[in-house]
Parts: structure tokens; sequence; C-alpha cells
């Protein structure tokens, strides 16, 4: 349109602003795509050393460089592969940069409609995603932002494509990979119906290092844990994605609702105020999952699953291992003030409890072990192991109005 | 709030009337304390192996959100599919002892959707805080018959059950009226977004699911007629959690009278009291000295763990004698500390007493009476202890000295 231009130099102004905390905002000058691709490999790069000491991720400034909010990048530059993931305002492609020769070198771009984002009330929602995304990059077991950026209609996060990260690790040469992404445990759930105790143990315990991490570390409560949002790696680790509901909420409480019906903890259907407490009960909601199939509360009627949530009767098939009823149990406490996790102790008395007896904790972390489930190898760039998504329809499109434009504008400034 | 009267917004996830609502849930016979250590009555079933996709895809009342999506397609069976154990001669009455290994009435629904699960969300809400434009709830004056009629309405209601009397009463004073001037007036319309939230006062409504998931144009573009609702029933609460699509069209058939209660004013009234209520137990807190040396997250935690308990004039809050093991703030009200029966101290709002009972169970040094209708914020020493540790180790942050002046209830 024709006010593009007008756009650039707003945005140009706004991200002069950039707080200072974010210490890359020199990195911004024009570069050519080459030196985009060495930007985007320098991320990948700076990884082993925060492996090497993961808590204390203080001096990320070479990574961090690439979390800013790019002024290089646009769209463009992508060639779009194949739909991952879509969301109810998102979706999420494979991508290949245009000019990258190597086939192999693909990321996860996932473009978010600002008419979209609006017209569901997500502002808040998204700015804390990229916020967090940043916040929290380099662990092993979350998705890594590498850059995001903007244009007229549309805002975009660029993060690695899942089984890339471990393969650099491991020292591999790109050229030579032959992989393809694990999709989400989701699928494999399914597809087993049920996962047995120990790769249940596996990846509950990930999820309570990455839940750890989460909390002790950057305040985050995550708020939408559940098996549609774990992705697979080459060495079957887990990568937890979408933090659009993420937010820095610190030690006080927030209000809105938002997750998934079936994991939502009863602080947030009484809408009583929830804090990180609502992690951990998702936490007993997804073991309970991976064990049995399908989560403890559900009907086909939603206000009949919140009805159970709240009420918060647990019943268990009778051949659950007791470890992990009483984890469950422990965990799905109704009260958050009685909630393992919560309570004293913290995530230390999660990472106690009788049902992670045997985890070696650090194997996992630092990927000395491999996963229970070691995705299907073929294609780099296949992405055959993620569902089919139907293209988007254009048709019904909401329009980013010149009234939102104005409204909205600055804040998405960050992108 | 919309203020037209016949003008309904259309929007409203149609989820609950009194027809649909009682065979849904069923209770189980157990304890009332759910324990660990005690295994519950694991009525659960196992068998209805290949009955699983009956429904799959979620029904009308799926609401689109729980609805299994086209991904879930190649999954044709029940998780319960496996290790099948036709369960027979169980018992739900069985009790705590029995293990039921399969019941065909309890436990997990067979024909659970597996496809892949949205997230859903409301509108951001921040509280009220001090300095903004301060809000308040609407006000919409009701007959005391009213007001007893709509206690009724949502008496069975999990959203309302939980509330406290304060909140209870300001959301019914919140619900708007929307007469319906004639019949055929479509209330809410099935597929569209839901704001509201509909009780019937008095007139009567259809309420139709098509197949498709929304109305569709022609003159069968409703669906089948599922049920009727009348005076007492209500529709759309799953409006007042989050937006989303309206699960069943409901028509009005004659000149009828609705209730109305939108999300944003519900949930809004909800956080305000919940927040205001943190801010002024954190606030009482702060004037405790044993607590003064907890870090601001630390009482934050603990003003999340007090229960509300209120007492008549006249009742005895702490029996002098009696071992100590709870903590009280005084919320409202007056109370007073006896000892031998003669007065030694009064008690008014944002005063504690009883906390030397953090530390142990030593005997209360004094009763404490209340001399009119007292509400107090209690927390046990239990409770204490699994939130924060024990209390000696959060004293050694400071030196706190046992003030017995101060503390008649506490001194021994």
């Amino acid at each position: 349109m024709a006010t593009g231009s007008v756009e650039d130099s707003s945005s140009e102004v706004q991200s002069g602003s950039v707080p200072s905390s974010l210490p890359f905002k020199t990195n911004s000058i024009r570069h050519g795509i080459h030196e985009k691709e060495r930007h985007l490999v320098q991320s990948f790069r700076s990884v082993p050393q925060k492996f090497a000491n993961p808590f204390l991720v203080t001096d990320r400034a070479d990574e961090n460089q690439l979390c800013i909010s790019s002024r290089t990048l646009e769209l463009n530059d992508f060639k779009l592969l194949k739909t991952l993931g879509t969301g109810t305002f998102a979706r999420v492609w494979l991508t290949r940069l245009k000019n990258q020769e190597d086939k192999n070198k693909v990321y996860a771009l996932k473009v978010l409609r600002k008419a979209d984002v609006i017209k569901l009330k997500q502002v808040e929602h998204v700015r804390n995603e990229r916020k967090t995304l940043a916040a929290v990059n380099g662990h092993p077991f979350i998705t890594n932002l590498i850059a995001s950026f903007s244009d007229e209609h549309s805002l975009y996060m660029l993060v690695t494509f899942l089984l890339l990260l471990s393969y650099l690790l491991q020292g591999t040469d790109l050229s030579q990979l032959d992989f393809c992404p694990g999709g989400e445990i989701f699928t494999y759930l399914r597809r087993a119906r049920r996962f047995n105790e120990d790769t249940s143990r596996f990846y509950a315990a990930e999820i309570t290092m990455t839940i750890e991490f989460l909390h002790d570390i950057h305040g985050v409560a995550y708020r939408d844990l559940k098996p549609e949002n774990i992705l697979l790696d080459a060495d079957g680790h887990i990568k937890l994605v979408d933090f659009g509901f993420a937010k820095q909420v610190g030690n006080r409480e927030t209000y809105t609702l938002c997750g998934t019906p079936e994991y939502l903890a009863p602080e947030v259907i009484h809408n009583s105020g929830h804090g990180l407490a609502v992690d951990w009960w998702a936490l007993g909601i997804l073991i309970y999952e991976f064990l049995v199939g399908q989560p403890p509360f559900w009907d086909q009627n939603p206000m009949r699953i919140y009805e159970q949530i709240v009420e918060g009767r647990l019943r268990f098939p009778p051949n659950m291992p007791p470890a992990a009823q009483n984890i469950v149990s422990l965990l799905c406490k109704t009260n958050p003030s009685e909630r393992l996790g919560y309570i004293s102790g913290g995530s230390g008395r999660v990472k106690a409890h009788p049902f992670f007896a045997n985890v070696v904790w650090d194997d996992l972390f630092y990927h000395r072990v491999k996963g229970p489930i070691l995705p299907r190898v073929s294609h780099p760039a296949d992405a055959g192991n993620f569902e089919e998504y139907p293209e988007t329809d254009t048709r019904n499109q909401n329009i980013y109005t010149e009234d939102q434009k104005k409204k909205y504008e600055p804040l998405f400034s960050d992108f | 709030m919309a203020e037209s009267s016949n003008s309904f917004p259309g929007t409203n996830p149609f989820i609950n009337t009194k027809l649909e609502k009682s065979p849904s849930i069923q209770k189980i016979s157990e304890d009332e304390e759910f324990e660990v250590t005690s295994p519950t009555d694991m009525t659960f079933r196992q068998a209805n192996a290949g009955s699983g996709n009956a429904n799959f895809g979620g029904s009308a009342f799926s609401e689109g959100s729980q609805g299994g999506g086209p991904g879930a397609s190649f999954f044709g069976q029940s998780p319960f599919g496996t290790g099948a154990a036709s369960g027979e001669g169980e018992s739900e009455e069985g009790g705590l002892g029995a293990l039921p290994t399969g019941s065909a009435r309890q436990g997990f629904p067979n024909n659970y959707a597996l496809g892949r699960r949205t997230s859903v969300s409301a509108e951001s809400l921040n509280p009220t805080s001090a300095g903004d434009e301060s809000w308040a709830p609407p006000h919409h004056p009701k007959t005391d018959e009213q007001l007893a009629r709509l206690k009724t309405a949502v008496s069975g209601n999990f959203l309302f059950s939980h509330l406290d009397d304060d909140q209870f009463k300001t959301v019914l004073d919140a619900l708007v009226e929307k007469p319906i001037p004639a019949k055929d007036i479509k209330v809410i319309s099935q597929g569209d977004a839901g704001d509201y939230f509909y009780i019937v006062e008095n007139g009567s409504f259809d309420i139709y699911i098509h197949p498709s998931g929304s109305v569709q144009p022609g003159p069968d573009g409703l669906g089948n007629k599922v049920s009727s609702t009348g005076p007492g029933g209500s529709f759309g609460e799953l409006a007042l959690m989050y937006n989303a699509p309206r699960a069943a069209t409901v028509v009005s058939t004659e000149k009828s009278t609705l209730w109305g209660l939108d999300r944003i004013t519900f949930r809004r009234i909800l956080m305000d009291s919940a927040f205001q209520r943190r801010r002024m137990y954190e606030a009482f807190l702060e004037e405790v000295p044993l607590l003064s040396s907890l870090k601001p997250y630390e009482r934050a935690k603990i003003a999340d763990a007090l229960d509300t308990i209120k007492f008549p004039v006249g009742a005895t809050i702490i029996e002098e004698g009696d071992p100590g093991d709870a903590f009280y703030l005084l919320e409202s009200g007056e109370a007073e500390a006896l000892k031998g029966g003669a007065s030694v101290k009064e008690y008014h709002r944002g005063d504690y007493f009883g906390e030397l009972a953090l530390l142990d169970d030593k005997p209360r040094a004094a009763s404490i009476v209340t001399k009119t209708e007292v509400k107090v914020a209690r927390l046990g020493r239990d409770g204490f202890k699994r939130l924060l540790g024990p209390v000696e180790e959060i004293m050694r942050r400071t030196e706190y000295q046992l003030d017995a002046s101060k503390s008649p209830v506490s001194a021994s």
C-alpha cells in the first residue's frame, strides 16, 4: 500500500528506542543475503557454549544479535516449503533462504497476520511471545528464536527447525545431513495410543527441566503445555514450541484466561488469578495423557470439562504405576497452594519424586542419551512427519485497516 | 454493556439448558477428600475398544475448539483399545475397597476426540489499579423475587457456585434485562461468536443444532430441534469463559424475557475482587511482626493460601487452652480476646491473632470471641509449612521478639 514508506520510517523510529537490555541494535545495518546467512549460522554455533552452563546464560550477545527485530530480513528472502502447523491466527512454514544453495538449511517461520492478531485480541500475547522467546533463547529444550521481522501486513518469527541444532552440536557436516523433522509428540502419542512408563518419564523429565528453567530463571509461565506443543529432535529429545501464551509473571498473578481446555488449571477457570503454578498442573495432565492416552478430564462439551477440572477428581486406570498416579495427584491439586512444584521446595521436589527415581537429569540435559522415540530419517527438508494442513483460504481474510494501523503499529515495533 | 433491548449480539456459545445438563456428569461414590495415599475409587473403563470412533470429529456440542480436527482421521480407535478388560460384575458402589476394572458407565467417555486441540484465549484483562480510571460493574436493579429466581437458575452452575456472597451479588446485579418482543427471534446463532450468557426469566425458546456446525441458508437452515428451555433455564455459559463459536441456535417461541451477562463484565468482577482481596491480605500480612522477614513473593503466596471464614456475633474463633493450629487475620468486624473471661484486647480490621500457632501447637493463651459479624482469613500451620517451609527458618532471618503484651493469644 501507499503508506509503506511511512510505515517504514515510523518503525525505524520505534526501533531506535528498543530497550537497552537488547544490546544488539547496532547490527541492524543493511546486509546482503550472505551476510544474513552468516549470522544465522553463527547463532547455531553459539549454542554449544551455552550448553556448558545453561542456567547461567548471561553472555549471549552473539546470538541475541539475531533475535533482534530484523530490518534486513523480509518474507521475500524465503522460499516457503510446507505448512508445519496452523493456529487460529498463525501459520508455521518450513522455509529456506532463497539464495541458500544448501538445501538442508531449513527453518521454521511463524507468520502472524496483524489484522487477525488484532481481531482475536492477541496483540499482548504476540508481544509476550516474541519477548519471551528472545529472553529464554538457548535452552536445549526450547525452540530457538533466530530473528523476528515484520512487513505491512504480517509479523514473522524465524526459529530453528528442530533437528538442525543437535546435528550441529555433534559436529555433523550439514551437507551430509540426512534427517527429517521429528514432528510433534502428539502424533507419536496418538499413533501409539499411550506411552509406556519409561517413555512418559523421559519426556516428563525434560518438560520438568524446561518448566524449572522458565520459572526459576525467567519467571515465565508457559501456559500452554500439551503434546501438540512438544516436538522431537533427531535424537528424540524434546523442543517446546509455541510461546504464544508465555508470560513473564514472576511471582505475581495474572488473569487472562488462556491455554487449551483439557489442560486449563482450576484457578484459570475461576479467574481468581493464576501464576507459575498452572504449568505444574498441566504437567500432571500431560503425564496422565502420556500414560493413559487421553487427559483425565474430558467431555465433548467444554463446560463439562471445566466442571470436572474445578471438581478435580482424578480417576486412574488400575494398571497405572503407583508412582505415576502419585505424582499426577500431587501436581493436579486444585488448590495451587498445595500443588507440587509450587509449594515449598519448588521444582526440586518434582524432580525428587519417586516417579523420576532413576532419571539422570544431566544426561538428558546434555543430550548424552537418546530419546525413546527416534524420528524416521529421510530427506532433510522432508516435513513428512507433520500433519497435512489445508492451504490458506485468502477469501475471508481480515483486512488490516488504517485505523488499526494507527493504533497498533507502535505495539508491533518490537518485531 | 449492550443495552438495546432487542438487538442481540447473536454471539454466544450455547451450552447449558437444564435438559442437557443433568446426564453428562455423574458422581461416583468415593471419599470427599482426595488423597493420593489412599487410592480413590478407580472406576475406569478400559473396554469399549472399537467404539471410540463413534463420534469422531466432535459432536455439535464440541464448540469448535474441541472437535477432532482433520488431522485426527488416521486414528480410528479408542485409546483404550488394547488391554481391554471387559469388566463383568463390577460395582460402581463398590467404594474404596473395590477396584473395578471396567465399568461401562463410568470413567472416560468412549468417544474421546483424538484430534489436535486448539488453544483458547479470552481478552486480556488487567486489574483496575489505583490511579487508573476505576471500573464499576454495571448495576441493574431487580426485585427480591427476581433475584431469588436468578439465584436458583445459576445455583447448579460451577462458574457461579464458587463465588463468595459479595461476588455473587455483584454478578447478579450486573445481569441486564433483554426483552424478546416476539416469537421467532434468534437470540444466538450456531457458529457465531459468543459474548453473552443468558438466563430465561419468562417465555420459552427452542434449541436447534445443524450438523454442519453453523446455521445454513434455507428453510431447514437451523438444523434439528434438540430441546427447548423456559423460565429458569440458561444457555450460552461458555461465552463467560472465552469467545467460542455458538454450538446451537436458540429461537424464541413466544414473547419472552432474558437476563444477559457478558464475559468481560463477568470475568472483570471476578478478577477485581480477587485482586483486591490479595492486595488487602498482603497489606495485612505486612503488619505481622512474625512474618516481617517474608519476601514480598512469599507474602503473596501466603495471601493466596488464606481461607476466608465468616463468624456470627458471639462466636468463638479460638478457645483458650486449645492447641494452636492456625493463624488469623481479621478482615472485617470486631472481636476481643478473653482471658479467664476478662476482655484483654480488642481486634479490628487488619488485626491478627494466633500467629504463634505457626510455630508450634502450644495451648492458646486466650479465647477470641466475635463482637460483631466477623470475616477472618485463616492459615493453618501445615499450610504455611507446605508453602514456605518451617516458620522457624523464616524467623531466623531476623530476630523476632515475642511481645506478650501485643499478642495475648500467643503468649503462654
